[in-house]
This record gives C-alpha cells, structure tokens and sequence, in this order.
C-alpha cells in the first residue's frame, strides 16, 4: 500500500499536499474498504453459520429476508441499531461502554496484514504474523473490560474465564508458527506465501509430518482464541446466557458479536497463509489484474472453507469445562508442539530444501484421509437411509 | 428463603494473607439452561462450588388442591400438566388409583392401549432428556436430532388422542379413544426408523470424548446415597440399583412382556457418575421399543373402557398407587370420603427427590457441572412444584 | 497419567471427533424436517391434521339438546350455558351458549359426553387476536329452540348432515360396549 501512496503522490493526484496528509488519506480510504469488505464478511457469514447449523440439526435455518435470507444479518442489524441502550446503573460507565471498540480496534488492526493477492495487502510488515498475534491480543482486554464493567458476576466469569483461555491457548498457537518459520526464514506473510507453490504437495500442510501435525495444533488452537465451541465457554449459552456480553444490548452487542464473526475469517486466513499455500494460483495469464483476481478468489475460497470447518466443528461437538481447558492446552498442546517443533527442526537441519518424496507421501495420506472420511458419512447415510434426500436450497 | 441459612460472603484469609472472598451467585428463576423454572444459590469460590441451594416454588399450580374441586374425572387433564414432558404415565397413575378405590377392572385392549401409550411417552420423555443434556454440555445437534425424533411420536400420539402434549387419553376404567385404523403399522414403521438413529445419536454424543470427560466422575452418587435421598428411576439405576417398578411392583399387562432393565456399570469413569445415568436413559429407551413392539404385534380384540358412573362415586379408603414414569417412580396417593370429590390427593415424583440431593452433591463441583448434574438427574420443573 | 493413557486420550480424542464430524456432514444431504408453516406447506396445515384433532371448540347449535352435559363435565367451567324450559310449549330455550377459549384446556372432556356430537373440537388451531373478549365465543345470537332428536333417523336436510358429521365424531371415542 505504500507503494500505491507514493505511485499517487509521484502521479500528481494528490499534488498540492503535503507528503504525510497523503498517506493519511490513502490510508484511511483503505481503512474504509476493509472496514466495509469486513462487516459484509462478518454479516455473511453469520448468516451462513446459521444455515449451515440449520442442515446441520435437520432443520432450515433462516430463508426469508432476501433470496435464500442472505441479507438476514442486515436486518439483524438494523434492529440491534434501533433497540434500546442499556448502560446498568452501576456499571463503569467509560469501562463499558469503550470496551467493544476495544475489541474491534483489536480485530481490526489484524487485517492490515492479511495478503489477498500478490500486492494486495495494505502493508506487508516483515513482522507480519507476529504483529497479527499481537494486536489480536487486544481482544482479550476488550472482553475483559466488558466482564468486569457490566457489575454482574456471572459477566465476570465469563471475561475471566475468556482472558485464561486466550492468553494460554497463544502458546501453542505461536510454536506451531515456529514450526512453519522454521521453513520460511521469514515473518512476513507475503515470504511465507511466496515460499510456498500452488499445488497441494508444494504447501507447508503436506511438507513433513511435523507441519501437518503444526496445522491441527495451530487450527485448535486459534478456535480456543476466537472463542469458539469447543472452547466458547465465556459465552456459553446454557450457563452464563452471554458470558461477557450479557448485560450488553443493541449495537454494542452487535460490535462483540462481529468480532467474533470476522475473527473467524482472521483464522481462516492465518491457517490459509501458513499451511495451505495463501493466494498460489498457476500462471494462467500474464495479465496482473486477472491473476490477482484469481489469488484474491483463491485466498477467499480457501479461508472461507476453514471458516465452514469451523463452523460444522461448533455444531458437532460440546463444551470444553474450563479446568479441561487448561489441562488440554497446558498438558497436550504446548508438549506436543514443543516434541513437533524439535521434530520439525531436525528436519530441516536434515532436508533443507524440503523432500519431494515426503511431500508427495503427506499428500497421498491426506487424500487417503479425506476418502476415509466419505466413505464414513456414506455408511451413515445408508443406515439412515429412509430420509436422505439432496435439497441444498429448501 | 431463610436469610439466615444463606452466610453471604464469608470471608477468609488465604495462607499468604490475602483476603478471598466466597461469590453468591444467583443461577435464578429465567436461565436458558434449567429445566424449567428453578432457582439455585450458588456459593462459589471462583470456578469450585461450595454449596447449591435450591429454591423451588416458581411453578407451583395447587394442582394437588385443584383435585379436591374438579372430583375424579374432571382431574385427568390436570394430571397431564403433572409431568408435561411425559404425560402418559400421570394420566395412568390416576386411574389406577381412581380404580383401586372403587375395584374397577381395566379390560385387556385397554391396558395394551394404556402400555403402549405410556412407552411411547417414556421414549419421548428421554428423547428430551438426553436432547436437553447434550445442549446444556453444548453440543447442540443432538437436541434438535431428539426433538425431531420426539415430533414423530407427537404425530403418532396425535392421531391416537387428538393431542401433542397434554394427551388427557385415559380415563377411569380403560382409555378414552381406541387405536385408529393403520395405527400399529404406523406404529412399527416409526420404529424401524428410530431404532438405527439411537445409535447413530450414541456415535455423535454418547461416545465423543468430550461429552465423556464432561460427565464421567462428575456427581457420583453411591448405592447407599441413591437408596438413602430416597432418589428413583433412571437415577437410581444409574447408582447400580436394579429396581424398576414394571419389574418389581409390576402394574397393568407388563409382567406379560419380556424387557430388561438397565443398570449403571461405571463403564466410563465411576458407578454412579452422571455419565451412568445418562446412559442408563439411551439403553432405557432401547427397551421401550422392545415393549412397545411385543405390545404392537400381540394387541387383543375387545373394548378398551370399562363402564364407569358419569358421577363417580368411589367407597371411603386411602390408597397408594405406583407407577413407573420416566422419571422413577410416581406414586399417587389418594384419600376418598365417599364423595364424587377426593378429600386430598398427593403425587410423589423423581424430580422432588432429585433436587434435595443437589446441595449435597454439589460441593466441590464447578459451577459448570452443576448445569450437566441438573440434566443429567433429569428434573422437571412441573414435577418439582406441581 | 502414564504414557498409555496419555496416547490413549489423544486417540480417542481424534476418533471421536473424526466420527461425529463424519455424521454431521451426512446431515448435509439429508432432507431437513421443517415445516416451513405457514406459506410454503403443500396443503393447510389445518387439513393434515387427524380428525381427532383437539383444536378450538365449536358448537352446532342446531343440534344442540340443551343438556348441559359439556358443561357439567367441563373441569375448568368454562363452559356458560342459559337453558330453561318454556312451561308452555315445553320446549327447551337456549339463551345464552359462551365458550371462554382463554380458559379452555382442550381436554375433550365436553365432547365426550355430548349426545349428538354437538360441542366438538375443530382441526382450527389459529385463534389468537388482540383482546381477551373477543376470546369468549359466544354461540347463541338469538335465542334458539334446543334440537330434540327424533325417534328414527333425522330427516331434515338441513340438519342431517351435521348430526351424521357429530355422530361420526362421537363415533371415535370408545365405549363399554365395543367388541373390535
């Protein structure tokens, strides 16, 4: 992006300013893209969330407002907007009513580094994935200012309960991005894509079997940081109401639950960045603009199916308690991603330059795996098989 | 409630001189997670319970008063909103009692019409049971998989009485309506179905290791503790104490039947944990079918109503009724003074005894257990209050 | 916890979860359960439901006996009926026939003992409005002369077909006297 502010302020177009009152401008009209790209993301996708429970549980989830109800999340909205602003009365007023822009200054500071394409980031930090675990870390603060404001003490526990749990699960989280460093040499997310090709055997999920471990790490991992099921115990709906968020109402609600929406999308595309080959798409054209329309696809294609994963793994499985919580993370994640990182390192001192064979015998497993896995939901099926009918759209 | 009861706040001084304070929470009347309307004091110490009080009363009717004005007959409505989730058994429980008093006898098709209702009630009663658990662990697919299952058998039992909930399809003497033309095929057709997708529902939450470790060795409840709470039904059975009213008081035509009653074994963690009962429930219903498909093929031919006076009168006396509801064992206690009005009626339930032994159990668990020990004890708010 | 239980807990862990994905994603091409009421169904509702339905009550006053049967069994007394015998024609008067569906429980237990299947419960379940009164159903516009059943079969065009429709619905309780 900065080469674009320069390229503008070299064309003349905005000749006449001063240099940094340039930047502020690009910047903040960037700004205002991603902030509209995210809140249609966001919206969409809780709206594809609730479809896909809905097939999920035999049932059709929301299909009026619109064509097939995808534009539900923008009635949702406006009526979040229009309700009442509850503050309670003895709450921390300036707690309270910061704390969901915390959170989304939290969220939001992560997508200046997420690459769409081949240039198509708004500033590719050689920092990059750190400075994205870090910022995201802002969220943390944002709920618990949120637990601790609303005077409630099931809010309380809730936040306190969502500040162990990110704060533990970053450690697996961030060894398992060692695990891919190791690979790259590079923090940024552009390097770590360029390093990367675009079929499936040259991405970092099938190079040896310690990344291929590092991705399921790193995918519970950050599911635990985006507060999800099986980790949403600060929000879990049968004890707590909304965790956090319950004495929340209206758009502040409505700025916490984005959060968590668009938050998904983020993991989706750390995962696609470090595991699955980011933006690669084969040279088709030597038209710029058509590939980067290609890896913008393909980035989005892949991100959102982690998102879809993500959102099938809430509907299948319970809640963790929360001591099971910590006993996952601090007795099975952090050893096992430490035995993978040693592994991983071992590895490389041995191939630096990656091994085709195992490359092509990780990728063989996964595409055993994935039959494995049809041919499962096929005897499923069959056992069921008085009520099985194809309706996507019902 | 008794303030004095409540300590609020206790105070105590850590080994390091730090001051902690107890939390009370208030887990009250409106929650998504309870069963119903109950309320819980909860004294925590951060995550760790100290003590769960209950506090009950929310859904008190006076149904057991409003016998003593409607007079026998107009009670069998009533009796449904005993126990709304499964309201077979209520309304059987009432006619037994009715027809002891007065030495009526059921005719044969009534009493197979009367099993085959009140099994088909017990599968829906667990169906929401075992739904409700799962959703208050969190996983919320079973729950709308059970009540999909349970809206089959609304449909059955809607043909058969015309209701959903609230069937109101015994009355003294046999049942009100006899089976409709094509119903036991029906019947049979619905479990054939259902069978395979109680094991389909074991593989997706029975048997997932979280769900496992959220219940196993949580809420242990000892042999001796079960029979001493006075606890019944799929509780009691959980604990590893076989007795089952249809077995060992047996009622009505099931001594004609041929089932087995599950046990708790402790498969995954200790005898008597929640994840015993839980199972308990799925094998439960696994033998329903087998009752209700023996009771499908061998209905006999007769009238399924006895001739009973418009105004029933029954002979002055007391009597005690069991039944085996899907949450143990319901006993309906009833007190005639010879006129068309009971002079008092009293309904033992599960649930009453249910709710005593959370405060006991409730000490050292996390307020997380305290949700899935609710469910898994199975408790009904109606029951509770009446 | 030693290292057998330790690797048997992951591998639980990852088959458990492995199978219950494995069913939830064949729930992605099964046939949904909903009822997309009340637009999208193919017939009404209202007509898929068994005749013995026990929806909002309805009376036919044209063959109502006035003899207070339904509202001496009616356990909740929702029932108000205003019936006298005029001394001269020896005729029973219905004056006033009020049904408070606000109160109803939908038990049946009126229907039942109703003799020509006058009070009977409709597949109409759809009777929510804005005001309690309107909930009260008051039958009687004028007052009637109640039905007399004749000694043989009802030969009046107008009410045989209704009195056949109640008998029929009388027809699906059971009685003593059935030997099927």
């Amino acid at each position: 992006m900065q080469q674009l502010a320069d390229y503008l302020l070299a064309e003349g177009f905005l000749s006449g300013l001063p240099k940094s009152v340039g930047y502020v401008l690009v910047v903040a009209f960037f700004a205002f893209v991603l902030l509209n790209f995210i809140m249609l993301v966001a919206g969409v996708t809780s709206w594809l969330e609730r479809r896909v429970w809905a097939r999920i549980q035999s049932r059709v989830g929301p299909n009026r407002v619109g064509p097939q109800g995808v534009i539900q999340w923008l009635a949702d909205g406006i009526k979040s907007v229009l309700k009442e602003d509850i503050v309670p009365e003895a709450a921390d007023k300036p707690l309270f009513k910061g704390a969901p822009y915390l959170a989304m200054i939290g969220f939001f500071g992560a997508w200046a580094c997420v690459p769409f394409g081949d240039g198509l980031i708004v500033a590719d930090l050689n920092v990059g994935v750190l400075y994205i675990t870090a910022v995201t870390g802002l969220v943390v603060v944002g709920i618990l200012m949120a637990g601790w404001s609303s005077n409630n003490k099931w809010a309380l526990l809730g936040g306190i309960r969502s500040a162990a749990q990110i704060v533990s699960y970053e450690i697996p989280a961030a060894i398992a991005i060692n695990t891919v460093i190791l690979l790259t040499g590079t923090l940024s997310m552009q390097g770590i894509i360029k390093a990367q090709g675009w079929a499936p055997w040259n991405w970092f999920l099938f190079d040896n079997p310690f990344t291929f471990v590092a991705f399921f790490i790193f995918f519970v991992a950050l599911l635990a940081e985006g507060n999800r099921t099986p980790f949403d115990l600060p929000e879990a709906e049968s004890e707590l109401v909304a965790g956090a968020f319950t004495e929340y109402s209206g758009l502040r609600s409505l700025l916490f639950f984005l959060v968590e929406w668009g938050n998904l999308y983020i993991i989706g595309a750390l995962c696609t960045t470090l595991f699955l080959g980011g933006w690669q798409v084969p040279a088709f054209t030597d038209n710029a603009f058509v590939q980067g329309v290609l890896q913008m696809i393909t980035f989005f294609l892949k991100s959102y199916f982690l998102v879809f994963v993500a959102m099938w793994i809430r509907a299948t499985l319970p809640r963790v308690r929360v001591d099971q919580l910590m006993s996952l993370c601090w007795k099975y994640l952090v050893p096992i991603a430490f035995v993978n990182l040693l592994g991983a390192m071992l590895w490389v001192v041995a191939f630096p330059h990656g091994n085709i064979v195992m490359r092509l015998a990780m990728f063989g497993f996964g595409v055993v795996v994935t039959i494995y896995f049809f041919s499962r939901v096929a005897s499923h099926l069959r056992r069921a098989r008085p009520e099985m009918t194809w309706n996507p759209i019902s | 409630m008794n303030a004095d009861a409540i300590d609020l706040d206790v105070r105590r001084e850590t080994s390091r001189g730090l001051e902690t304070e107890e939390m009370t929470l208030n887990m009250g009347p409106q929650h998504p997670s309870t069963h119903g309307v109950l309320r819980f004091v909860v004294k925590a110490d951060g995550e760790v319970m100290r003590r769960a009080i209950p506090d009950i009363g929310y859904l008190h009717r006076s149904i057991e008063k409003i016998a003593e004005k409607v007079g026998y007959h107009g009670f069998m409505p009533y009796t449904d909103r005993v126990d709304y989730v499964s309201a077979m058994q209520c309304n059987q429980g009432w006619a037994m009692a009715c027809e002891k008093l007065a030495g009526i006898e059921v005719p044969r098709k009534g009493e197979y019409c009367r099993v085959i209702a009140c099994e088909f009630g017990r599968l829906a009663s667990h169906l929401l049971s075992v739904g409700a658990t799962g959703m208050d662990i969190g996983a919320v697919t079973p729950f709308t998989h059970a009540i999909r299952e349970r809206e089959y058998i609304n449909d059955i039992l809607e043909e058969l009485c015309g209701a959903r909930l609230t069937f109101n399809y015994m009355r003294i003497g046999g049942c009100a309506w006899d089976l409709p033309p094509g119903f036991v095929g029906r019947a049979v057709k619905f479990l054939d179905r259902f069978e395979p997708l109680i094991d389909e529902y074991n593989e997706l939450i029975s048997f997932n290791k979280i769900y496992v470790e959220r219940l196993a060795n949580v809420a242990v409840v000892s042999r001796e503790m079960a029979i001493a709470w006075n606890l019944v039904g799929p509780n009691l059975r959980g604990s590893g104490v076989k007795y089952d009213v249809r077995k060992d008081a047996p009622y009505s035509v099931y001594p004609e039947f041929e089932f087995d009653v599950p046990v708790g074994t402790g498969e995954r963690g200790t005898l008597g944990d929640s994840y015993d009962r839980y199972m308990v429930r799925m094998r439960e219903m696994e033998e329903s079918c087998k009752i209700l498909r023996q009771a499908l093929a061998g209905v006999p031919e007769g009238p399924v109503v006895a001739k009973v006076a418009r105004m029933f009168k029954p002979p002055a006396g007391e009597v005690y009724v069991r039944v085996e509801a899907s949450r143990g064992d319901m006993g309906w206690f009833v007190v005639s003074d010879g006129s068309a009005f009971p002079y008092r009626v009293h309904i033992r339930t599960g649930s009453f005894a249910a709710m005593a032994i959370i405060e006991e159990l409730s000490k050292g668990l996390m307020i997380a257990d305290l949700v899935a020990v609710i469910a898994t004890l199975d408790i009904v708010a109606p029951e509770v209050d009446r | 916890m030693g290292l057998g239980a330790y690797v048997t807990n992951i591998r639980q862990t990852i088959g458990t979860i492995f199978e219950g994905m494995a069913i939830t994603a064949s729930h992605f091409v099964r046939k949904p359960f909903t009822i997309q009421y009340p637009d999208r169904t193919d017939i009404r509702v209202q007509d898929s439901l068994p005749f013995r339905y026990r929806g909002i009550l309805d009376v036919d006053l044209e063959i109502c006996t006035g003899c207070l049967a339904c509202e001496r069994a009616c356990p909740i007394d929702c029932i108000v009926i205003d019936a006298v015998k005029d001394k001269t024609t020896k005729e029973m008067i219905l004056k006033r026939f009020d049904i408070d569906l606000a109160k109803c429980m939908y038990c049946g237990l009126c229907s039942e003992p109703c003799p020509t299947g006058s009070i009977h419960h409709t597949p109409e379940f759809e009777g929510a409005d804005y005001s309690l009164e309107s909930l009260v159903r008051r039958y009687v516009k004028a007052p009637v002369v109640a039905y007399k059943p004749p000694k043989g079969a009802e030969t009046d065009p107008d009410v045989a077909p209704i009195l056949a429709r109640g008998l029929r619905y009388l027809d699906e309780f059971a009685s003593p006297g059935d030997a099927k």
